[in-house]
C-alpha cells in the first residue's frame, strides 16, 4: 500500500527513470587537496540520511513488536518480550476485516476500470489520433492541479444531486481511477511505445482477427508488464487512499487503521508497520522486475 | 483547450475525406472525455461554482476573500510556511543525497540502492508515516528517550509534534527522497568534459560550480522547489494523523466538509479548495515551464 498524500511530482520520475541507462555522472577530477574533503561530505550525508530514514521504521517496530513500555527500555531489556500479540489482535477486530474487505473490492473495481479505460484510449491514442497525445497528457496530469482533498470538496458539492451514487462505497472506484490516472496512464502508454503496435494489429487484423481477438491475442500479452506495473501501482493508492474515504465516511482499511490506532496504540502500530513492509516489497519487486527488462518504464507514480 | 472538444467532429460526413475520417477517429476518446469530466472536471468546477456565491447566495468574490480571514488565514500561513521549509529542507538535502550517490564510485549498489529507495520512500505517506514519526519523536518515542538518555530534553526545548518542526520531519521522509527523484537526471546530465573544460581554463571547483553546474541545475532545483511546496501544500493524511488541531489548510477544508456546522460555514470549506487548485495550478504551471527548461541540457 503506498500511503500517498498526493500525487503532485508523480511525474518528477518519469524521467526520472527514463534516462537511467545513460550516461554515467560525472566523476569530480580530484583536486588533490579536495580529495579528502570531497570524500567526507559525501560518506557524512549518506549516514545521515541513512539513519534519517531507517530510524523511524526501526522506532516503528519497538513500538509495535515489544510490550515493554518505553521508560523501563534499556540495555537489559532491549530483547525482552517481542512478540506479534499486537498485530494478532487486530487482526481479529471487525473492523480490520471489513476494512480490508472494502479496500480489496475497491481496489479490484479501480484496477478492472482503469485497466478497461485506460488501455484502449491509450491504444486509440497511439493509433488512430497521435494528434491527441499532448492533450491527453495534459489531462492525466490534471489530479496534481486537483489534489484528493480538493476533488473531495467537489464530491461534496456534488452530493445532493446523486445522492443514490454517492452513498455507496464502491462510489469511491472512479474517483479512485482519477487519483491513479497520472501514473497509470503513463505506465501504459510507455509499454505501447515499446513494442511495434502498429505491425501486432495489422497482421493480426490481416489474418481475420477481429478487434476482440487482436486485443486478446496479440495486444494483452506483448503489453504484460506495463498492465502489471500499473495494475500494482493501482492497488498501491487505492489500499493507502485516506483523504477521500475519511471525509466522506467510507470505512476503509486506512480509516480504520487511524481509529484502531487511537485506542490500541500497539496493535495500530502493528497494521501501519506491516502496511509500509508490505508497500515497500511491493514496489520493491516492481522495480527490480521493470528494470532487468531495461525497459525506461515508470514505475514509481512519481 | 477548447480547440479540442470532441463534440464539434459530429456534424461532418461520414468518411468522405481523410480529414473527415481523422476527425472521427476523436470519437473513440469519447469514453475518456467523458469519464474525466464527470469525475474530476465537474467536481472541480463545483468547487469554484459554490465558492462564487456567499452565504446567501449572493454572486461575487466575498467568499473567496472570506477564505482569507481569522483562523483561515492563519492556517493559510501555517502551511505555507510549513510546505516552504519542508521544500526546502527538501531540495537541499534532496540534492546533496543525489549528487553523493551520483557520484560514489564504490560500492557500486550504491547509486541504484538510493534510486530505487527514493522510488518507494517518495510514496510513503499518510498514516503510517504519521505513526513512524510518533513512535520515533512522540513523547514515549524511541528518538525522544535516545537523546535524553544523552542529556537532551526534547520536549523541555519546547519540541512538539504538531507545530512546525515536527511536521517538518514528518514530510521530509517524502520530501527528499522526491527530490533525489528529480535532481538525480539533472546530475547526471553535468557533463565531465564541462568540468575538464574548466579546469583547463583554470577554474576552480568553486568556479566551475558558481559559473556552470549551479547555473545549469537551476531550473531543476526550482522547479524542484515548486513540486515539493506543491506536494507539501495538498498534503491531508500525515497531518491528519499527527494533530487533533485544524492547522493546515487542508485540515481546515476536512474540518469544514466533515463538521455538522451550518451551511454558511461549509461554503468556507468550498472556498478554501477553491484556492487550494489555484495554488497547485500555478505552482504546477511554473514547475511545468522550468521541466522544459531543464530538459535543454539533457540530450
Amino acid at each position: 500500500m503506498a500511503f500517498v498524500e498526493n500525487s503532485v511530482g508523480a511525474y518528477a520520475t518519469m524521467y526520472a527513470f527514463a534516462d537511467s541507462e545513460g550516461d554515467r555522472p560525472t566523476t569530480p577530477t580530484p583536486a588533490s587537496r579536495a580529495k579528502r574533503f570531497g570524500r567526507i561530505v559525501p560518506v557524512t550525508i549518506m549516514v545521515l540520511c541513512g539513519l534519517f530514514f531507517t530510524l523511524p521504521l526501526l522506532a516503528m517496530a519497538r513500538f509495535s513488536l515489544q510490550n515493554v513500555p518505553m521508560i523501563h527500555l534499556g540495555w537489559s531489556t532491549l530483547f525482552k518480550k517481542w512478540s506479534f500479540s499486537g498485530i494478532t489482535r487486530a487482526f481479529g477486530e471487525q473492523g480490520f476485516r471489513d476494512g480490508l474487505k472494502l479496500s480489496s473490492v475497491l481496489a479490484v473495481g479501480t484496477v478492472v476500470l482503469t485497466l478497461g479505460l485506460l488501455l484502449p484510449t491509450a491504444l486509440w491514442v497511439h493509433l488512430r489520433v497521435p494528434k491527441a497525445r499532448a492533450f491527453i497528457e495534459f489531462l492525466t496530469v490534471l489530479p496534481y492541479v486537483i489534489p484528493p482533498i480538493a476533488l473531495v470538496a467537489g464530491i461534496r458539492v456534488i452530493k445532493p444531486h446523486a445522492r443514490w451514487f454517492l452513498n455507496s462505497d464502491l462510489s469511491l472506484i472512479p474517483f479512485y481511477v482519477v487519483l491513479a490516472l497520472p501514473f497509470t496512464f503513463r505506465a501504459l502508454d510507455a509499454g505501447i511505445r515499446a513494442i511495434d503496435v502498429k505491425t501486432l494489429v495489422d497482421a493480426s487484423r490481416g489474418l481475420g482477427a477481429g478487434w476482440v481477438t487482436t486485443m486478446r491475442r496479440a495486444l494483452i500479452p506483448n503489453l504484460r508488464t506495463a498492465i502489471i506495473s500499473s495494475a500494482f501501482l493501482t492497488a498501491t493508492v487505492v489500499l493507502g487512499e485516506f483523504t477521500i474515504a475519511q471525509v466522506l465516511l467510507k470505512r476503509t482499511l486506512p480509516q480504520f487503521m487511524a481509529e484502531y490506532q487511537s485506542r490500541e496504540g500497539q496493535g495500530g502500530m502493528g497494521l501501519a508497520l506491516l502496511a509500509i513492509v508490505a508497500t515497500t516489497t511491493l514496489l520493491a519487486i516492481l522495480t527490480l522486475a521493470t528494470r532487468k527488462r531495461g525497459q525506461a518504464q515508470p514505475i514509481s507514480r512519481f | 483547450m477548447t480547440t479540442l472538444v470532441v463534440p464539434s467532429v459530429g456534424g461532418r460526413a461520414v468518411g468522405a475525406t481523410p480529414k473527415a475520417r481523422r476527425s472521427w477517429a476523436w470519437l473513440g476518446l469519447f469514453p475518456f472525455f467523458a469519464f474525466l469530466a464527470l469525475f474530476l472536471i465537474v467536481p472541480a468546477i463545483s468547487v469554484f461554482s459554490k465558492s462564487l456565491y456567499d452565504s446567501k447566495d449572493h454572486f461575487g468574490l466575498t467568499a473567496l476573500r472570506d477564505a482569507f480571514r481569522g483562523q483561515n488565514l492563519a492556517a493559510f500561513k501555517f502551511s505555507v510556511w510549513l510546505s516552504a521549509l519542508s521544500a526546502a529542507v527538501g531540495v537541499v538535502v534532496g540534492t546533496l543525497l543525489a549528487y553523493a550517490a551520483a557520484t560514489a564510485r564504490r560500492p557500486r549498489w550504491l547509486r541504484s540502492l538510493v534510486a530505487s529507495f527514493s522510488g518507494v520512500a517518495a510514496n510513503l505517506g499518510g498514516i503510517p508515516l504519521a505513526f513512524a514519526f510518533i513512535a520515533l519523536l512522540g513523547r514515549q518515542g524511541l528518538a525522544t528517550k535516545i537523546l535524553s538518555a544523552l542529556g537532551v530534553d526534547l520536549y523541555g526545548s519546547g519540541f512538539q509534534l504538531d507545530t512546525t518542526q515536527g511536521l517538518t520531519a514528518a514530510y521530509s521522509y517524502f520530501q527528499i527522497p522526491l527530490m533525489v527523484l528529480i535532481t538525480l537526471p539533472a546530475i547526471d546530465g553535468l557533463k565531465t568534459s564541462w568540468r575538464e573544460s574548466a579546469a583547463s581554463l583554470g577554474g576552480t571547483s568553486f568556479t566551475y560550480w558558481r559559473r556552470i553546474g549551479l547555473p545549469v541545475l537551476a531550473p531543476s532545483l526550482l522547479g524542484g522547489f515548486l513540486l515539493l511546496f506543491a506536494n507539501a501544500f495538498s498534503a491531508y493524511a500525515t497531518a491528519r494523523a499527527m494533530t487533533t488541531k485544524s492547522l493546515i489548510v487542508p485540515l481546515r477544508i476536512g474540518f469544514y466538509l466533515r463538521g455538522d456546522i451550518s451551511t454558511g460555514e461549509e461554503q468556507l470549506g468550498f472556498s478554501l479548495a477553491a484556492w487550494m487548485i489555484i495554488i497547485m495550478a500555478v505552482c504546477m504551471g511554473l514547475y511545468w515551464i522550468l521541466r522544459k527548461r531543464a530538459e535543454r541540457w539533457r540530450s
